[in-house]
């Protein structure tokens, strides 16, 4: 079957992407003095011992002083066996904290995407099938909003009404609060809808004018003449074939905001998910818990590639699987 | 097709030039070299003689400095006006008939007005303001036309009515916490915008259609593999990976614009892949083929203009997104911090958000407006460059 | 007896707003089709014969299209029902095929969903005896091995097999009437034939009337009972379809017939001229700009009355008028089709006889 061999060779490839990102990633961390040595070097220098001893020592220590090969295939068997080592600054192994970050990020992450998914086709074909009226406008109105407003920024300013100065949710992020809490609900809501805002736009805009095409199609016509209703002909006939174009906007668009927005949102509203995992690690310089986070946000990447091009193929079903 | 609607804009005159051959220059590729030669001594003579505290413009007196970025922002600026600007005077007739189409589109002229206030505001701005200064004892004023309690700012430059300190013209759109004033950080930060934007866009232009086009000649395996290598390209998590470049390394702005337009070519190079491969099957490129013409004149003759209107389309979509992502890193205060970026000013105000909003909101707007601009040019672009496309979009 | 007649169609005048303002398709257009006749309705394309079925069941766009008249189907105002009724009615009692089955079928759903489509939203059927009613009948359209097709998507079939498909589409339903909008078109010339074959055997079967659209006289000429000639948004011309074929009244008629060569026709590319503004028709005839027999009485007023020719043929043409001379538009020159009979024809005009 045709399909089954598809996906084979679809994850395959996304194995071989994880691969040669995860290569990058070695070659760009290889190349690199690395932090912990210098550390060691300067601790040396400064304690009047000899620094490069001392950058000998750490460099054994870490194992750096084997081939380059033989370290190659070690941190390739450590990502891909998810031995992703300990993060200094947190004292904990970097899987276990990408875990625990995990658990926050998704609160927001899976709601945010259920809106996207939901609300972006639905109000794209509703504007196609009002163009031109007032609804119309006002949703393209507020796609290109939400398109354009930088996230953090729509961010800050949000907190500063309905945080600061309206004082409807709290400015800082409590982890106490149960998962499926009116509260939990509450000091959610603002960071959803800046992603929602963020995504919804340009998902709104594929369907609105990929429907608009199907609205006047002539198979439209076919359905009308066999008696459909409108409302069904708009779910099934328009909105199924908006669906094809739509799925790969989607998972980009997700993407391009989980990878990188999401991390804003984090940091402004305090939420202590993977986005700001990253980024303390920046901070405090912890080589394995910025290769961990990096790598995991890279994976997800692969991941989200991989399910936008099989749910693509699923959608259309004049995609022959012998030509890809 | 090229040779059926001479009336189409992004023809431009590549056709003219590759009819006359390799070797016999147009006035603008003449213009494009007389101009750019001398800021290449320049940039060899500011690489190999001057210190690295000197500024450049010493030898003449002036204390002004261009860095990396600053030479390929002029280069940048040279190409777009010998080769778009130019163009569109030596064919009024085809540019009066593309802004006639244009103009119907009302948001996309004011975005075209707002890219060009900023444009303008950021080549001369930077030339006739002096680079703000801190002054501690002016720190907080309020923009003009409002007023905060007079206890916010250190002392203050206009009126105090009723306890109130109001906002001056002087600075229009108050200080910051240091005293700089905003207005002048935003001009500023204008320059800085518009280098991303002209240096990213001639970046991922330039390899973009290269790759596609090498491509699409190449055939057989080399092209199965060089459009892989697009795949990973497109799938790659650049924000991510220049966070790790970040860290290892550390990097500036001039990093950050070679990163990633490097990483942001992808789809401009399938497109220009799969429209070369269509462009050489019509009739019109078999003939030019018999009649001579080689592989490089074809693809600058025929495959580059025709494509040019999508890829001009794609290229102005993507800058918002290079914008935004320099603000987010600059927010995050691991920006470039010696540059005074819009996302630097936001985030240097955010801690004063609750009582002087505006050293936060004034950037912002104008980040946001300035995305915006470019989403609304984008899709006008679309609409006037791919007349098919227009029943689509309104 | 009137309401015997299926489908009644009086002074249907269809409209459209646009920005060059009102343009009218079909202006005041009459014609009947009666239970198991083929009534065709030819002309340009532009004629306003598209238009005028597609009013019948109002699923033109309204707006911007504005539909008035009459339209009785067995007796019951179609224009005047409210649009929950007469979705009923459409794919249940009247069905449509249209000109391109190419675009006419959803490309995200197979076949099979979309032949029983219909019978879902009608009839109170189960799965299982839907399906089996759509095999049947994509068995009986000519589709081998149906009942494994049946779940094939629509790209996966041949542009005479989705016709096929699309005929089974509309028959699903059991309609009484079928309105057939150039449904073979789009298709080469040899599946043209076997598609118009089976047309006109299923009519017999299923005993429909069928209302069949056509710019293409040949194909008139093989399935037709009656004929109605428009002519930009107007009914030039009606009758049996050996009357029309033999003696042809309207100038109009005359010309389109001359332009096939396989009834003998002379006239090579086509009729001079263009059909007129829609936005803005000519006084009188509509034909008048194009016609070789113009006269001042042509082009003022109103449209001619029609007026009977022979018995059921009608031509609205001034030069019919008492007191004028048709011989003026009747002139010798043109040579009847049916009469010494051209040869590829013959089969064609015997078999709608019968």
């Amino acid at each position: 079957m045709g399909f089954g061999r598809y996906v084979t060779a679809r994850v395959l490839w996304a194995g071989v992407v994880s691969l040669v990102i995860t290569t990058i990633t070695f070659l760009l961390l290889s190349a690199a003095p690395n932090p912990d040595v210098q550390q060691a070097t300067t601790q040396a220098a400064l304690q009047g011992g000899d620094p490069a001893a001392a950058a000998e020592r750490a460099r054994e220590l870490r194992g750096l002083d084997e081939p380059l090969y033989v370290r190659y295939f070690d941190f390739i068997q450590g990502v891909y066996t998810l031995d992703w080592g300990w993060s200094s600054s947190r004292s904990q192994p970097v899987l276990e904290a990408v875990v625990g970050a995990l658990y926050y990020t998704a609160q927001y992450s899976i709601p945010w995407t259920i809106l996207t998914v939901i609300l972006g086709p639905l109000v794209g074909v509703y504007s196609a099938a009002n163009m031109y009226s007032w609804r119309d406008h006002a949703a393209t109105g507020f796609a290109f909003f939400g398109y354009a407003i930088p996230n953090f920024f729509f961010g800050i300013i949000l907190l500063l009404i309905f945080g600061v100065w309206l004082e409807v949710i709290p400015v800082v992020y409590n982890t106490d609060v149960a998962v499926f809490s009116v509260e939990n609900v509450v000091q959610l809501a603002i960071p959803v809808f800046v992603l929602v805002t963020g995504s919804i736009g340009a998902l709104m805009r594929v369907s609105r004018n990929e429907s608009a095409e199907f609205q006047n199609s002539d198979f439209m016509k076919t359905a009308k003449a066999k008696g459909v209703s409108p409302l069904r002909a708009y779910a099934y006939h328009v909105m199924r074939p908006t669906l094809v174009p739509v799925s790969t906007t989607l998972v980009g668009q997700l993407l391009a905001l989980f990878l990188g927005s999401s991390l804003l949102v984090e940091v402004v509203f305090g939420i202590p998910g993977l986005g700001r995992l990253t980024f303390e690690a920046l901070l405090s310089q912890d080589t394995n818990l910025v290769l961990g986070t990096t790598l995991f946000f890279t994976f997800v990447a692969v991941v989200g590639n991989l399910i936008e091009d099989l749910v693509f193929t699923v959608l259309d079903p004049r995609i022959s699987y012998d030509d890809r | 097709m090229a040779t059926e609607s001479p009336e189409q804009f992004d023809q431009v005159d590549w056709n003219d030039l590759s009819r006359s051959g390799r070797f016999d220059l147009s006035i603008n590729s003449i213009g494009m070299l007389v101009t750019a030669l001398p800021l290449a001594l320049l940039g060899v003579y500011d690489w190999r003689f001057v210190g690295d505290r000197t500024a450049t413009f010493e030898f003449v007196g002036l204390d002004r400095t261009l860095e990396t970025v600053d030479f390929l922002f002029i280069f940048t600026l040279l190409l777009a006006f010998w080769y778009l600007v130019l163009p569109l005077y030596q064919n009024p007739r085809r540019t009066r008939y593309y802004w006639k189409e244009f103009k119907r589109n009302r948001p996309a002229v004011v975005s075209l007005g707002w890219l060009g206030i900023v444009f303008v505001g950021g080549i001369v701005g930077p030339l006739v303001m002096n680079a703000p200064q801190q002054e501690l004892l002016i720190a907080y004023q309020p923009p003009v036309f409002t007023s905060v309690v007079d206890t916010t700012p250190a002392t203050c430059v206009g009126e105090v009515i009723n306890g109130r300190c109001h906002g001056t013209w002087q600075h229009p759109l108050g200080t910051t916490n240091a005293g700089r004033d905003v207005f002048t950080m935003i001009v500023y930060g204008m320059t800085i915008s518009m280098q991303i934007a002209f240096i990213t866009t001639t970046i991922v232009a330039t390899v973009g259609i290269t790759f596609g086009t090498l491509s699409a000649y190449a055939g057989g395996w080399v092209d199965e593999i060089m459009m892989r290598f697009t795949d990973i390209i497109l799938s790659f998590p650049t924000f991510l990976m220049f966070l790790l470049i970040l860290y290892i390394y550390g990097a500036g702005l001039g990093m950050f614009i070679v990163v990633f337009s490097l990483f942001a070519w992808g789809g401009t190079a399938r497109y220009v892949r799969s429209k070369s491969l269509s462009i050489s099957e019509e009739e019109f490129i078999k003939s030019s083929r018999i009649s001579g013409a080689s592989t490089y004149q074809v693809i600058r003759g025929h495959v580059v203009p025709n494509v040019a209107s999508s890829i001009i389309t794609q290229l102005t979509l993507l800058i918002p997104g290079f914008l935004l992502y320099e603000a987010q890193l600059a927010f995050l205060g691991i920006g470039d911090s010696t540059v005074p970026s819009w996302g630097q000013l936001i985030a240097a105000g955010r801690s004063d958000l609750s009582f002087a909003p505006w050293i936060v909101l004034a950037p912002g707007i104008v980040l946001f407006l300035t995305i915006l601009a470019f989403n609304f040019l984008g899709d006008a672009l679309l609409d006037a460059l791919n007349p098919e496309a227009e029943a689509e979009n309104a | 007896m009137p309401s015997d007649q299926l489908l009644e169609v009086e002074d249907l005048t269809t409209t459209f707003g646009t920005d060059d303002g009102t343009l009218t398709a079909v202006d005041g257009v009459d014609f009947d089709v009666d239970t198991g006749e083929t009534v065709c309705i030819v002309g340009e394309s532009g004629s306003g014969k598209t238009v005028a079925t597609e009013s019948i069941t109002r699923i033109i766009k309204t707006p911007p299209g504005e539909i008035e008249g009459t339209v009785r189907y067995k007796g019951r105002d179609l224009l005047a029902m409210p649009e929950s009724e007469l979705r009923d009615i459409r794919g249940n009692e009247i069905a449509h095929i249209f000109q391109n089955p190419q675009e006419a079928m959803n490309h995200c759903y197979t076949v099979g969903w979309q032949i029983t489509e219909a019978l879902q939203i009608h009839q109170d059927v189960s799965d299982e005896e839907a399906r089996a009613k759509a095999v049947d009948l994509m068995d009986r359209v000519g589709i081998a091995n149906a009942s494994a097709r049946f779940d094939d998507y629509p790209h996966e079939f041949s542009g005479g097999q989705k016709q096929r498909v699309m005929i089974a589409m509309a028959l699903v339903g059991d309609p009484d009437l079928l309105i057939a909008d150039e449904p073979t078109t789009a298709l080469d010339v040899t599946v043209q034939a076997q598609i118009l074959r089976l047309l006109d055997e299923l009519q017999e079967e299923f005993d429909m009337g069928v209302l069949f659209v056509t710019h293409d006289l040949g194909v008139v000429a093989e399935i037709a009972d009656r004929i109605v000639v428009m002519y930009a948004g107007k009914v030039m011309e009606r009758g049996g379809v050996l009357d029309i074929f033999d003696h042809p009244a309207h100038p109009y008629t005359q010309q389109l017939l001359e332009c096939l060569p396989e009834f003998g026709g002379t006239t090579v590319g086509g009729i001079p001229g263009t059909l007129p503004d829609p936005h803005d028709p000519p006084d009188g005839c509509r034909f008048a700009p194009r016609c070789e027999y113009a006269e001042g009485a042509c082009r003022a007023g109103e449209q001619p009355e029609e007026i009977e020719v022979s018995p059921g043929q009608r031509v609205s043409c001034v030069h019919y008028r008492p007191g004028m001379d048709p011989s003026v538009v009747r002139n010798d020159n043109f040579e009847p089709v049916g009469g010494d009979g051209a040869a590829d024809g013959e089969g064609g005009v015997s078999r709608a006889d019968d």
